[in-house]
């Protein structure tokens, strides 16, 4: 056996607990020794269960260490790191979450762990400097309606029909924060500078935001949002998600 | 609305906003401490302690890789958080 099968099967016998043990791998005395490698095992799993805990901590608060544990051991279980970065690990975890039957009771959870993979992702994004108000300034009527604008590389936008936002903020002190208001929430994830901010747009905006990071024009995107709520500010809005530094790049499709 | 009203309606109501902007470009968080009311609720959060887990190679002496029979129902703070009991009588946003 060469060096790569032997360690591509040692790789799989340390994942999968049903996989048999390496072969040639034994103690001193030359005896096959399951119990040892079960040690080489757990200590995977529980690497793996203890970096989902440290990015998923709101999560882990909500649903109690002992439920946490248990759903991400199940997580672990059929999933892999796919990067050698552990501050990658998870990324599909809230996706787990909201398929993960013994959860479903809170129906809010799946959110509050993007929001959580988000706040990671973001924190770690390449740096960018935001879209500038000035850029704006120098397009005509037509062309404005054109632009489509690049979402900034730190910047998640989160639709919640849950208060995502708020149950997150409600978890950041030792004590647990009231939620004032149980409603839905559009939550904006995204790293200007060297803090990650985590902010709540004004309900009315969240469409327009929602379409804009979907690749939208601002023609497109403005128009969706008046038609859902006639009363949408396509100034306040845009002029407001700039000084968020939603955005970093701006793209102009062609004048009709 | 047709194409070019919209679009005039679109740069006006932008002129108005960009007028209302004191200021020329986008904030640092620092200049956004004064301005949190104006757009966006900002949440505050811990700083850093949710950066992501590092490396750690401590062994346990818990098998926690022990199978999966296990059944539980969440009982953190999801149980005390005033207002999550609301929940039921949402109706999801159209997306």
């Amino acid at each position: 056996m060469d060096f790569a099968t032997g360690q591509h099967a040692f790789a799989q016998a340390l994942l999968h607990a049903d996989a048999p043990l390496p072969l040639g791998l034994t103690g001193a005395g030359g005896a096959v020794d399951a119990a040892r490698f079960a040690v080489y095992r757990n200590n995977v799993h529980v690497g793996l269960t203890r970096a989902l805990a440290q990015r998923f901590g709101v999560t882990e608060r909500l649903v109690g260490a002992e439920f946490f544990a248990g759903m991400a051991r199940a997580y672990a279980q059929d999933h892999k790191p796919s990067s050698p970065l552990i501050i990658d690990y998870g990324d599909d975890f809230p996706d787990f979450i909201a398929g993960f039957e013994p959860a479903q009771t809170l129906p809010y959870l799946p959110d509050v762990a993007r929001l959580e993979a988000a706040w990671t992702r973001a924190y770690h994004a390449a740096d960018a400097a935001p879209l500038a108000f000035s850029r704006l300034a120098a397009f005509t009527p037509e062309a404005l309606a054109t632009l489509t604008l690049k979402p900034h590389p730190s910047a998640t936008l989160l639709r919640s029909p849950y208060p995502a936002g708020a149950i997150w903020a409600a978890h950041q002190g030792t004590e647990l924060a009231d939620i004032e208001a149980w409603q839905p929430e559009t939550v904006l994830v995204v790293r200007p500078e060297m803090a990650v901010n985590v902010h709540v747009l004004p309900a009315s905006d969240g469409l327009f935001a929602a379409l804009l990071f979907a690749g939208g024009t601002l023609g497109a995107a403005a128009e969706a949002a008046l038609t859902e709520e006639p009363t949408f500010d396509f100034g306040a809005a845009l002029v407001g998600l700039l000084t968020l530094s939603a955005f970093a790049g701006i793209h102009q499709g062609d004048v009709p | 609305m047709n194409r070019s009203t919209l679009a005039l309606a679109l740069a006006g109501s932008l002129a108005t906003a960009l007028a209302g902007a004191a200021f020329a470009a986008p904030l640092s968080p620092e200049k956004m401490a004064g301005n949190e009311k104006c757009y966006g609720v900002a949440l505050k959060g811990q700083n850093d302690c949710a950066a992501g887990a590092g490396t750690t190679c401590a062994g346990t002496s818990t098998m926690d890789y022990q199978g999966n029979a296990w059944k539980a129902v969440p009982k953190g703070t999801c149980v005390t958080m005033k207002g999550g009991m609301h929940m039921g009588s949402l109706t999801p946003i159209k997306s």
